[in-house]
Formats: C-alpha cells, structure tokens, sequence
C-alpha cells in the first residue's frame, strides 16, 4: 500500500526545498500550490477511506530507528489526528492563493516556509513515537520564527524573539516530562520504547505520585503555553498581531497544542496523584481564557489583536471540553480546535484585506468600509458570527456541545463560562459596527475589494464553516469514536 | 393527510429563496421580492392545509424526527399550537412581502432586504416547528441575526447600525439564559437516563423532556439559602430568554431603537413574529412551567409589570413608530400575563395567550404597515409635523381606524360583537381578575386595567394626531399603491371581524395542544406538582367586571378627543422639560442611561475590559522582566566564557558528572 502518511509529510518539505530554490516569487507560489494541491489529495484520499467507526490507529507506518533506544519511525491516524491533517491540508493551499498576488511580502523563502510549515505541523499529528513527536514539534517553531522576523510589523523582532523563547522554553519543560516518562518506563519494563501510546500506557505504573505528577505538568505546561491558554499567552498578541496575514494563518492552524492535550494529557489524566486537581486546573483556566480573553478583546484598539484575544478566548473551550471527561464533551473541543481553524482564517485574512486596503488596522480610523467592499463585508460577517458562536456555523456546534456535556462532570466552569459569551458577542458586533458600519471614513482615501483569488480562497472556507456548521458529522463522528477510546482508556486507568 | 409529507417544504421553501434571492436576487423580478414572495405563499398554503387537517383530528399531531448529529436530531411537530402559529407566521410574512414590492421600490439594496426577510421567515418557521429545544434555540439564535441584519438594513446610518447592535446584545443576555436553561436541562435528563441514552432517543425532544418533568421538579438545588426546585430553574432560565426576545422588562431596551429598520421590518419582525417567539417559548413549554413552582407567577409579575410600564412611555413618544414600538412590549406583557395566568386556569391560558398573539400580529403588522404607509407618502415619522393625513390618505386611515378599534379592544361583552382585540384582550384579563380573586393578589389585574386605559390613550392620541385635524406642515403625500393598500385591507378586515368568527373554537383548539399521539400530559395533575390551585371558571364575573376593559377604552377615547381633537385642554403645562413627571416619561427612565452608558460602557468597557488590559500588560511585564533578568544573568555568565580550553573542560566534566548524579537520584526517587 502506499506510504501515505510518509508522503504527506514529505511532499511538502520537499516542495518547500524546491520552493527556496527558486528564483523568482512567481516560480516559488507554482511551486508551492502544486506541493500543497498534490497534499491535499493525497489527504482527501486518506480522509475518504478512513474507518470513522473504528478507533484503531489507520494507515499506520512502522519501521525500526534506533533500536536501542527504541526509537521507531511510526507513524498513524485516528480521529483524533485526521481532521486536523484534513484542516491544514485543506486552508494551506488556499492561503498560498490568497497571497497570490501579494507582492509586498511573499518571496521564494516566504512559501518555502509555508511548505515547511505544513510538513512540520502535519508531522507532529501523525507521530506516534515521541521522539519523532518532539522532533516535529520543534521544527514548527523555525518557519514561525522566520515568518514573523522578516515579514512581520514593526514590532516583529520583539514579536519573534518573544514567541520563539517563550514556546521553546515550554517544550524544553515538555522534553522533560518526555524523558522522565520515557526513563521511569525503562526502569519499570526493562525494555527501551518511546513509542507514544506505550508511554501513555506505561503512566500508571510509576511508583511515586508526586513523580507522576511532575511529568504531568511538564507536559501539560509545555501544551498549555503553546495552545495557549491565560496565563501564559503573552506571547500570542504580540506574535499574531506582528506576523503577517499567512503567518497570523499558520499560527491558528498550528493545533498541535491540543492534539497533545487529547493524546497524551486526558489518557495519563485519571493515573495522575491528584486528577481532581488536575481536573480543576484544566477546568479553570480554561473558562477564565474564555471570559477573560473576551475582556481582553474587548478592550483592544488594533483590530488584529481583538482578534488575536478571540484566539485566546476560544482556545478555552479546548480545556475546557477536555476537563468535562465525557465523550462529548472532548469531542466538542476537538470540533473546536478543527473549526477555530477555519474560522479564524477567515477572519486573519479579513484583517489582512482591511490593513493591506486602507493601511490601518486600527479599529477607530476605520468605518463604513462596507459600502466599498461589499464582499469583504459578507464574508467578514460571516466569519464573525461563527466567531461569536451564531448556531448553523461550526463554532456552536463546538461551543454548544462543550457547554452541554462539560457541565455534567465541572458546572462551576461551565457558568463562569457563559459570561464570556455575551462579551464575546460584544466585542466582534462593536468592531463590525466600527469598521464595517456607519459612514464612510473619508479620511481613509480609496480602497479595494477582494480580488478574485482572495474571494474564492476565502468564500471556499466560509462554506466549509458553514458546511460542516450544518453536518457536522463528517468530521464529530471520527472524534467522537476517537473520544470514546480516549473515555475507556482513562477508565482503564482507573479514576 | 398527504400535506404532512410536505410539513419540511414549510421552512425549507423560503430558505431556498434566501438563497437564490442572495445570490441572483437583482435579476430577478421585483428586485428579487418575487422569489421569497411565492415561497411564503406555497408555504403558507401548506401550513393551511395542514391546520384544517388538524382541526379535524386535533390529537393526530404531525411528528417527524431526523437524525442530526452526535446525540441530537432535527425535527418537525405540527400540534395545533405549532399549526396556528405557521399559518400566522407565513400569512403575515406573505402580506408583508407584497407589501414590501411597493415599500422598498425605490432601494438600491432590495435584493438584499428580500434574501434577509426570507432567511428571517425560514427561521421563524423552524422555530415554530421545532420537535426538540436545540432547534428551537438554533432557529431562535437565527432569527435574532436576521433581525440584527435588518434593524441595521441602512448600516450606513450609524444610529441604525448601534440600534442593530444593541439589539443582539440585548437579546443576547437573554438567549445565554436561554442556552443556560438548556444545560441544566440536559444535566438534569442525562442523569435521569444514568448517562447512557440509548440509541434513537433524542433527550432534548420535546415528548422526552416532558415525560420527566416529575423528576426533574423533584431535584432541588440550594441558591441563596432557598430550596429551589431544579424545574423552577430551568423554567425561569427559558424566560430568561424569552424576556430578551419578547421585549419584557428589563430586557426590553433594544426594541424601540429596533425601529431604525425599514417599516416593514419592524412590522414583520418586531410586531408580528419574531418577538413573539419569547411567548411562543413559554408556551411551547407550558407542562414544564405549570410543574414548577413560582415559575408561572413570575412570568405574570413580569408581564403585567412590562403591560403597564410599556404603555406609560407610549404616552408621550412623538414619533409615530416608537409609540407603536412601546405599544407592542406592552402588549407581548398582557401575552406572557396571559401565560402566567395558567396559575388559575391550567393548559386555558395557552389558547388565550396564543389567541391574543394572533391577534395581535395581525393588528400591530397592520399598524405598523399603516405608519409606513404614511412615512412612505409624506417622508417622515414625527407626528408633530403631521395631522390631516386621512384626507390624503383614505385607505390608509381607514384601516388604521380599524387597527386602533382591535388594539384599544372595542366590543360589546357577553355578545359576539367586537374586534378581535377585544375577544383576545378581555380573557386575559378576566383571567387576571380570576387569579386575584382566587389568590388575593390583585396586582396582575390592576396593572393589566390600567395599561388597558393607557394602551387607549396613546393608540388615540396617536390617531388624532396624525390622522385628524390639518396638517401641520406641507407634507404633500398621496395615497399608496395597490400592492400596499390591499395587504392594508386584508389585515383591516381580519382586525375587525377575524376574533368573533373563530375565538372560541381557536381557544380550545390550541388549548388542547398537549393531549396528542405525540404527548398526553395531565396538566391539572402537573400543576399539582407546581402548586398552582386551579379552578373552574365559568364566566360569571360580575357585569362590571366584564365591562371594565371596554369601559377604560372609551374613557381613554373620550380624553384623547377632548385633548387632540376638540384641543380643549392646553397641554403645554404638561408637555414641557419643567414637568418632572414628563421628563421622566420622555426619557424613558433614563434607561438608556442606565444601560448603555453606565452599564455597558462605564462597568464593562471602561471597567472591566480596561482592567483587564491593564492585568494583561502586568502579566506581560512579568515576562519581560523574567527575560531582561535571564540576559543579565546571560550578562554575567558571559566573564565565565574565558576562551581558555582548560576552564571549559572542567565545566564540561562537572556538568555531566552533575547530570549523571542527577538521574540517578530521579531513578531512586522513582
């Protein structure tokens, strides 16, 4: 059978190397777009043969690495991993046509970094040996860190700077955390194996509490800052806001925080010393990122930034579903990592359209822009609601089931929760009015809609959004046969 | 009945003329109105039919169920409830749209106003239809972004887009109460069911939710130091919701600034049907109210307390569309009075307070399309610069006559003479006068009998004003085209005569909605489990009693002629900042004031959010401090770096000695 799973890894770091070799800005996006089309098929091939019925690992790759270490090239999806697989393969291709006919920044490197950018990201969601794991993780941070120092604001070196040590210092803790497992398994097994599932497994057998405990900190700490969720976002607005629009969008589709959350983190959970602690800790910070997020974007001036707080705000949910412990509940936070996705592309490109059109993107110095850009202005709008949750959209069959099934095991978090909604609803309806309402702002001088390749790339995940808002079940019903699995092997960890 | 096998085209017809309408709607007929205009007719067709079958056969409900996603479905019950509401819904949204060919002829944007109304009358007829709670609150969610999208229809204006704003927020303190209530519930059943709910049971529908009412009354939650039963909350979540859709007091702010859209608009959506869907939600679950205790009571309190307080501001509004827009929240009040009327008088109060729905849609849509008539002739909506119109407008006057004879609620009581307004108004309160007999609280009753005198003093003044005497300014006007003045007549026609033809029959046609194949719910019994007593009644209020509310009409026609028409009183006095009572009156409370600026601004934008930026920049600065000291301390380091091969190695060694001794002691400790 074909190694398909190598190849979607592959394909797009070998393009990327083609990419950089380049000599022109032209050659480099043909070059890009048939690397990440020729992905893209390969992962709607793999998405339309996939068993969602079955919660066995699929299309799986295994060869041996490093024997005695017993580090293995393996590699599988599961409905965990596969819609996210599908989101990148899907917005990557249409971010490099929204940037088409960007001149100011895309350059060979630029879609060189994109290409790599896919490659790593993919790489994480399919490793199922941590050191492959960690190799991926690490490697998502170089195209990021480039992204945003070259092509980023004014603040970009701060920006960059900032993100790459702050997330860099939370893997290194999360290393830790893998080599403590790793170690501790050794010692318990007597046989070397890195192999992610054999790890989790190996969890409960550690002696001391207060050990398992650490490890489980270490990586959740390194997932928490990476997703991120308050208190350690600082170096998202920062990072988002400086980046440009593709980095904004590569940022958002970076979901490998939560993947880790669902994979490693709620199997290992219940073995914990203390898992109502834990539990606690997933729960509250989760509902505080959502209210307090939506506080933050409330209070924001740059419209890049709201909607880098909205980030934040809605990465709360992800915990949040996860500290429910019901099979619903987790599959609702993996609906939201995989509908943030698009959403928030949406809206970033929106924001690119806006400041690359008027050159602000404060939220004041705009207005009325909808009479000049009347399909911005649908889309945007569309984008908006399935922000702040509007039902038909894929955001509140996320936020919805979240709610629903968390509050049956944390209902505390649950209510603290809902206030952020009406804040959320606040913030997004007050910069729709600012920017998109009212009369024109003359001062702003003439502006332009989308172009075509802009529109198509845009409307293309607007009526995904509103798609899998309607049917859902293409990609729930994988994450909830994923979630069930994730359910039972808790219970066989026993609460 | 082979019209049930088409109860899906009911929503899905005008959704698809959304969306040819959205897409190609300029090129087609009317500016696109044509499309939208023979879906809702061939919808409206089908929920007729569907109602006459019903009639037939009340207790052979329709009920349809689909599969949707996870653990929920998505549905269709047509009960008579369901059925009446349909046929109102898609009759008043079909004059509407005909009426609105002529209304927006000269915009640009037309194809855009008919593609929103038709997503508007979808949604709402969802919502109407829906078999479980989440489709309800999806479609309801739906409906509030459509009227969000038409309140703001001139987004270029900015009063309309902050009235569009304002509108979804607001509403939105109430959906999330709405959605809150959901929760609970589904906690609540989940536990009910042990956390295994078997496959093709739908938890959220309505037939399921209802067949553990007892349970759920049963559970009880300490708030506050009260025992409050788990069904009280969840009731009174829902009317949480319902008092933000509705218009009730507190929640009731956004819908006088809602008129900001187009007349027509506020005819459809907020008169007619939309902020109706509150009363059509208490209804819907009326079994779950009446089994929980205070619920019902609180719903009357609110909607009394909202009749009355509405109608004082419509008093003294100038422009022709707020006053109606005051009228309509005090009428949605006698609506959920109405409701909560079923204290007394058990599944009764569910056919008055629909009855009076009804009626009302068709004499506010009728009032409102009456006002727009006028604003569309004469180009303004100030009453002080009208007067005279009804020469002018003939049609136009008439019918708005009639609407104001329904809304004052004119008739003869004991016969069957009267407007609609009358046969649907006068048992809610005779209802209320029931309630305080029976439990001694006699505040639902006065409070409906004075709103009853106020409701006839502002919808007269307003009438006197605009239509009589001469006009005050040179206007112009003419009188409008037929594709306005024949939904006029039609909705005229079903003001006046529609209540005496069908009340009685209506009444206990929907009143009989939860003894189906669908659901057979026990109301008196289940009003035991909420405490309500209730009791027979059987008309024999004293001959005063039945006269009241005709009474205070005629009293409040009688002052507003001397006053508007004869002008034998000077109301300068009266009508001047000096006048305390006036100020408070016209500035609507300084509600606004209250809400907007030291709510919304001042506590959540200028407090909370701006401490919440100052919080993010400390915790920011933490980090940058925690960094600067890790250059310094790199600073410091840097004299270690001697460049000398020796040091290094030393350094080297004892690093790894270090390491090695290190997970030595991590292997131990494990």
């Amino acid at each position: 059978m074909l190694p398909v799973l190598s190849l979607i890894v592959l394909i797009p770091l070998l393009f990327s190397a083609f990419a950089f070799l380049t000599k022109t800005r032209e050659q480099a996006r043909v070059v890009a777009l048939m690397g990440t089309l020729i992905t893209l098929i390969l992962t709607l091939y793999m998405y339309f043969s996939f068993d969602s019925s079955s919660a066995a690992m699929q299309f799986e790759e295994m060869a041996s690495w490093i024997p005695s270490l017993g580090i293995n090239y393996h590699l599988g999806v599961d409905g965990v991993s596969m819609p996210l697989i599908l989101l990148n393969a899907i917005v990557i291709p249409l971010l490099i046509l929204f940037t088409w006919n960007d001149v100011r920044s895309a350059s060979n490197r630029f879609y060189g970094l994109i290409l790599a950018m896919q490659g790593a990201v993919i790489g994480v969601f399919i490793s199922l040996d941590f050191f492959l794991f960690y190799i991926f993780w690490e490697l998502t941070l170089i195209p990021l860190f480039f992204m945003v120092n070259i092509w980023g604001g004014p603040n970009k070196r701060h920006a960059s700077m900032k993100f790459f040590i702050y997330t860099h210092v939370a893997s290194l803790v999360m290393l830790l955390g893998i080599f403590g497992l790793y170690f501790a398994a050794w010692d318990q097994t007597g046989v070397a194996n890195m192999g992610i599932t054999h790890l989790v497994s190996q969890f409960p057998m550690i002696g001391s509490g207060i050990a398992r405990d650490a490890i489980f900190l270490a990586l959740l700490f390194g997932f928490l800052v990476k997703l991120p969720i308050v208190p350690f976002h600082s170096w998202l607005p920062d990072a988002y806001a400086e980046a440009p629009t593709a980095g904004s969008v590569l940022f958002i589709l970076l979901k490998i925080a939560g993947y880790g959350i669902f994979r490693v983190i709620l199997p290992m959970l219940p073995a914990t010393g203390t898992p109502d602690m834990m539990i606690t800790i997933l729960g509250l910070l989760g509902s505080v990122s959502i209210v307090y997020g939506a506080f933050l974007a409330l209070s924001q001036k740059d419209l890049k930034r709201m909607v880098a707080y909205s980030s934040v705000s809605h990465m709360g949910f992800v915990t949040l579903g996860a500290a429910g412990l019901v099979t619903l509940s987790i599959s609702g936070a993996m609906f939201q990592q995989f509908s943030h996705g698009l959403i928030l592309s949406i809206m970033f490109m929106s924001v690119g359209v806006i400041q690359a059109s008027t050159g602000t993107r404060i939220i004041n110095d705009l207005g009325g822009l909808a009479t000049k850009m009347p399909k911005l202005a649908v889309i945007m709008m569309l984008a908006f609601m399935a922000s702040l949750g509007l039902p038909g959209l894929t955001g509140f069959i996320a936020e919805f089931m979240v709610f629903t099934f968390s509050y049956v095991n944390v209902p505390t978090f649950v209510i603290l929760a809902l206030f952020g909604v009406v804040i959320t609803a606040g913030y997004h309806l007050w910069a729709m009015q600012r920017t998109m309402f009212g009369v024109y702002n003359g001062k702003i001088g003439e502006v332009f809609d989308l172009s075509n390749v802009q529109t198509f790339s845009m409307a293309v995940i607007a009526l995904l959004v509103l798609y899998f808002g309607l049917n859902p079940s293409p990609v729930l019903d994988m994450m909830i046969t994923a979630s069930n699995e994730i359910v039972s092997l808790m219970a066989a960890m026993g609460v | 009945m082979a019209y049930e096998n088409l109860a899906f085209l009911i929503p899905l017809l005008p959704a698809l003329a959304f969306a040819i309408t959205f897409f190609v709607g300029k090129k087609t007929p009317y500016g696109g109105g044509l499309i939208p205009i023979f879906a809702i007719a061939a919808s409206f067709l089908i929920s007729l039919m569907i109602t006459i079958g019903l009639l037939q056969n009340p207790d052979q409900v329709i009920s349809q169920s689909y599969h949707w996603f996870a653990i929920f479905n998505l549905g269709i019950l047509i009960d008579p409830l369901a059925a009446v509401m349909l046929t109102m819904v898609a009759f008043v949204s079909l004059l509407i749209h005909i009426y609105s060919v002529g209304y927006m002829s000269h915009d640009p944007a037309k194809s855009r106003y008919f593609a929103e109304t038709s997503l508007f009358t979808a949604s709402m007829l969802s919502l109407v239809l829906s078999d479980n709670i989440l489709q309800l609150f999806i479609s309801w969610e739906l409906v509030g972004l459509c009227s969000y999208l038409l309140i703001g229809f001139w987004y270029q204006k900015p009063s309309a887009a902050s009235a569009a704003k304002k509108a979804f927020l607001t509403t939105r303190v109430g959906d999330v109460m709405f959605l809150a209530g959901i929760i609970v519930l589904f906690a609540d059943l989940f536990k009910l069911v042990n956390g295994s709910i078997p496959d093709g049971v739908y938890l959220l529908r309505f037939d399921e939710i209802f067949s553990y009412i007892p349970e759920i009354a049963a559970m009880n939650a300490t708030i506050l130091g009260f025992e409050v039963s788990h069904l009280t909350i969840i009731t009174l979540l829902f009317f949480g919701g319902a008092v933000g859709k509705s218009g009730q007091f507190p929640l009731h702010v956004w819908l006088p600034d809602a008129m900001e859209g187009p007349t027509t608009v506020s005819a459809l959506i907020h008169a007619a049907t939309m902020v109706t869907a509150g009363v059509y939600l208490v209804a819907r679950t009326f079994p779950m109210f009446i089994a929980a205790p205070q619920s019902l009571i609180i719903v009357a309190y609110v909607g009394a307390f909202t009749a009355l307080f509405a109608a004082t501001m419509g008093l003294v509004m100038n422009d022709l569309k707020r006053v109606l827009a005051y009228s309509t929240i005090s009428q949605l009040g006698y609506m959920m009075l109405g409701l909560g009327m079923g204290a007394v008088v058990g599944a009764e109060a569910v056919g008055v307070s629909i009855f009076h729905l009804i009626s009302h849609a068709f004499f506010k849509a009728l009032l409102f399309l009456c006002a727009g008539s006028v604003i569309h002739a004469v180009g303004t909506h100030d009453m002080r610069e009208l007067g005279g119109v009804a020469k002018v407008m003939p049609i136009t006057a008439a019918t708005m006559v009639a609407a104001s004879l329904a809304l004052a609620g004119f008739g003869i009581p004991g016969t069957s003479i009267g407007s609609t307004g009358f046969f649907s108004k006068d048992p809610i309160i005779e209802n209320a006068y029931l309630f305080g007999e029976h439990a001694g609280n006699w505040f639902p009753y006065l409070f409906a009998i004075v709103a009853a005198l106020l409701t006839s003093l502002y919808i007269f003044r307003l009438l006197f004003m605009t239509f009589a005497g001469k006009p005050r300014t040179n206007y112009g006007g003419h009188e409008s085209p037929a594709s306005m003045t024949v939904p006029l007549s039609i909705l005229g026609i079903l003001a006046l005569f529609f209540g005496a033809i069908v009340v009685e029959p209506l009444n206990k046609f929907v009143s009989g909605t939860f003894v189906n194949n669908f659901v057979n719910m026990d109301i008196p019994a289940l009003a035991e489990v909420g405490n309500y007593e209730l009791v027979h009644h059987a008309g024999h209020e004293p001959l005063l009693i039945q006269w009241m509310p005709v009474i205070v009409a005629i009293i409040g026609l009688l002052i507003t002629f001397v006053i508007y028409y004869q002008k034998a009183i000077d109301m300068s006095r009266f009508v001047s900042k000096d006048n305390v009572v006036y100020k408070l009156l016209y500035n609507r409370y300084y509600q606004n004031e209250i809400f907007t600026r030291l709510f919304a601004v001042r506590f959540v934008y200028e407090g909370l959010a701006m401490a919440g930026y100052h919080i993010d920049r400390f915790i920011d600065g933490i980090v940058n401090v925690i960094s600067y000291l890790t250059i310094e301390a790199g600073d410091s380091f840097r004299k270690i770096q001697t460049g000398v091969i020796q040091h290094y190695s030393v350094a080297v060694i004892t690093g790894v000695s270090l390491l090695v001794i290190l997970i030595k002691l991590v292997m131990e400790v494990f």
